[in-house]
């Protein structure tokens, strides 16, 4: 068993013209494939209202997926937490550990996008209060038989789970964060942070000591899991993998852009209205297997990464090509790393 | 070609410190069943906070299930839909649509109990404005681009979902209901009521006047489909059903009484604490095959249903009662029911 554990990312994201039964099988495909090539884990993400794309929502489509990846672990990338009802997302998340054998991973987040806030009846002010009542609600109904707690947007009386989950004392809980503030949160509430997917090494490494001090303050140890999440896709050489993906990449993050997602990223590297090539730099991971396996081994050397949950598949990606990339990832570079550790 | 539609309803509710995973697989077990046996859908209920009772939560039980029984079509029996919002739900429900290929039929009702209303940050009192303004909202965002309205607690602003049922122009919608207004509002808001399993037969022909009146008034035809939700216990002789059948029928009950779904029905049939005996005539599909048989085509004649969604599990009956109990009903009943019409 290596140091190294991945996971794959589904955003499960289409364009709005395409055949969405034909891409849920595709995604079926995908997560066998992951299942037979070794992969640890599967991370299904979530936007609601996401014109101009189209995806699966998150927590059928892990009621789904998980019977085509039985062993893989099964993660939320990130509920938007501070959206929903405590006792729904507790139900919801536990029904689906207890059905997968204990499988569920919980990442949460804060989200950011406002067409959402809306039509969840918040806003953005108050999203960091309900993510963090949420969060705290979620842990008691999971762990205590009978809870009473009045939070800002519900209320807990008396009330008793209809499903604990099956992890014991409960799943692990993860908590994505792009901004500092985010990070600290991480530390005090989570077991461990997931690093996004957005941020160059070099703005990861500065976060990672801030989380260190944090952990270090709450008097906890760094997390066995340090989990990120990037960008892959494997080639012949960097300028292969950088052409073919180019513009499957390139409108992904022009939409990131529009959505507003850099809002919340840290202020000296906020900006994913870059160029391609400069979006490139250390941020997503392109490239012949020696180069992908050195950046996988620079997460761990210089972060301590352990478990990476890797994007095969970008809006209008064919998908042989993702297929392929998965393979030569699980062929290729997977073994160079172990090597390599 | 059958006149008559059959749908297995799970309610996968146990008692408290029950093996949840052990329980898990003689549920999938059930489904595999019902699909080999000719069954046309599956049901799932949806109850929070459910103690004294455990059970799996409604959608991402109907989207693990879907594997087990891929000709089944799913229905939500029902959206306790007052506490949800509508982009959650629209999302949710279009994505067990596209995964199932078109199977899912969304059956929806208020809710009743205190510590849900409050869970969710609601009160019984917004209940009907809550439910009307939520199910406009997800016809809306089902059958249309850029959606904008303002509901009470909830704003779409320009809203385009993430994804869009197959089935065109939406699923079929059920709205179940108990009270006279409630029936109203399934005669002009949906496609067709959904009778519930509480009531004598002397109610619902008194209530399915109030249906049709309401029909004729939104200049609306009765509809091709009328489900009606039945409990079930059918064994060889109508002594063998009685003497099993007794403390499940009991103890199932009393949770009711203690939850209050009584307050919600007309006055006249208001007491759900009645003793075995009553309850059996006129309320459940109860005794021998043959008595089955006439129950079911006397509730097929006098009010028209043609879809009985049966209630065959009851809380901490041993699943091999229930898979007898289905075999009975594809051997016997099916049959005979099919004859005598």
């Amino acid at each position: 068993m290596g140091v190294m554990k991945y996971g794959i990312g589904m955003r499960t994201q289409y364009g709005a013209d395409s055949d969405m039964q034909t891409g849920f099988e595709e995604q079926m495909e995908q997560a066998r494939l992951a299942e037979k090539l070794g992969f640890h884990s599967l991370m299904k993400s979530s936007h609601l209202a996401g014109h101009p794309l189209q995806e699966f929502q998150q927590l059928p489509f892990l009621g789904r997926v998980m019977s085509e990846a039985p062993s893989l672990r099964l993660i939320t990338g990130v509920v938007l937490l501070s959206l929903h009802k405590p006792l729904d997302m507790a139900e919801q998340l536990a029904t689906i550990d207890v059905m997968s054998g204990g499988r569920l991973t919980f990442g949460c987040g804060l989200g950011y996008r406002d067409v959402e806030f809306k039509a969840f009846g918040t806003n953005s002010k108050e999203r960091v209060k309900r993510f963090e009542e949420n969060l705290e609600a979620i842990k008691r109904l999971w762990t205590e038989d009978r809870v009473s707690m009045t939070g800002s947007h519900f209320e807990l009386d008396d009330a008793a789970l209809s499903l604990k989950p099956l992890q014991q004392p409960m799943p692990p809980i993860w908590i994505g964060a792009n901004a500092d503030a985010a990070i600290h949160r991480a530390a005090r509430m989570a077991d461990a942070w997931f690093i996004n997917p957005h941020q160059r090494l070099d703005t990861i490494e500065r976060q990672v000591e801030l989380y260190k001090r944090a952990l270090d303050e709450e008097g906890k140890p760094f997390p066995d899991d340090l989990p990120a999440a990037r960008e892959v896709f494997v080639a012949n050489s960097r300028e292969e993998a950088i052409e073919a993906a180019k513009p499957f990449l390139e409108a992904k993050y022009k939409i990131y852009h529009q959505w507003g997602q850099d809002k919340d990223m840290p202020a000296d590297d906020n900006d994913l209205s870059l160029d391609y090539d400069e979006l490139l730099e250390d941020r997503f991971m392109l490239g012949s297997p020696d180069e992908i396996a050195e950046q996988v081994i620079a997460h761990n050397k210089r972060l301590g990464v352990n478990h990476m949950i890797l994007s095969f598949h970008w809006v209008g990606m064919p998908q042989s090509l993702t297929l392929e990339s998965m393979t030569r990832f699980a062929e290729e570079v997977m073994p160079l790393v172990e090597q390599g550790l | 070609m059958c006149a008559m539609d059959y749908g297995m309803f799970i309610r996968s509710q146990y008692n408290m410190g029950d093996d949840m995973v052990a329980r898990f697989g003689e549920l999938m077990e059930q489904a595999r069943l019902a699909e080999k046996l000719g069954f046309a859908s599956l049901l799932k209920g949806s109850h929070y906070a459910g103690a004294p009772l455990q059970e799996f939560q409604q959608l991402p039980f109907l989207s693990r299930v879907m594997t087990e029984c891929p000709s089944l079509r799913l229905v939500t029996g029902i959206v306790l839909l007052s506490l949800h919002k509508p982009l959650d739900i629209a999302e949710q429900l279009a994505t067990i649509d596209v995964m199932s290929n078109g199977k899912l039929t969304f059956g929806a009702g208020l809710g009743y109990r205190e510590v849900e209303f409050q869970g969710f940050g609601t009160t019984q009192s917004e209940r009907v404005q809550r439910f009307e303004e939520n199910l406009e909202a997800i016809v809306r965002l089902w059958t249309e681009d850029n959606v904008s309205m303002k509901g009470s607690h909830f704003t779409l602003d320009n809203v385009t979902t993430s994804m869009k049922p197959v089935q065109k122009p939406r699923p079929p919608i059920w709205i179940g209901a108990n009270a006279d207004g409630a029936v109203r509002r399934a005669a002009t808001m949906s496609d067709t009521w959904f009778i519930n399993p509480h009531q004598r037969m002397e109610t619902i022909e008194r209530q399915m006047d109030v249906y049709k009146r309401a029909l004729d008034g939104a200049g609306k035809p009765f509809p091709d489909e009328l489900p009606l939700m039945r409990e079930l216990f059918v064994a060889p002789t109508r002594k063998e059903a009685e003497e099993l059948a007794r403390p499940y029928l009991e103890a199932k009950y009393k949770v009711y009484h203690q939850w209050g779904q009584d307050k919600a029905m007309p006055k006249d049939d208001a007491n759900l604490n009645l003793d075995f005996d009553d309850l059996a005539r006129d309320r459940f599909l109860f005794g021998s095959p043959n008595e089955v048989t006439e129950q079911i085509v006397r509730f097929n004649k006098t009010i028209g249903a043609n879809h009985f969604i049966l209630g065959i599990h009851w809380v901490s009956m041993p699943n091999n009662l229930v898979l007898d109990m289905m075999n009975i009903m594809a051997e016997q009943v099916f049959p005979q029911v099919e004859q005598a019409l």
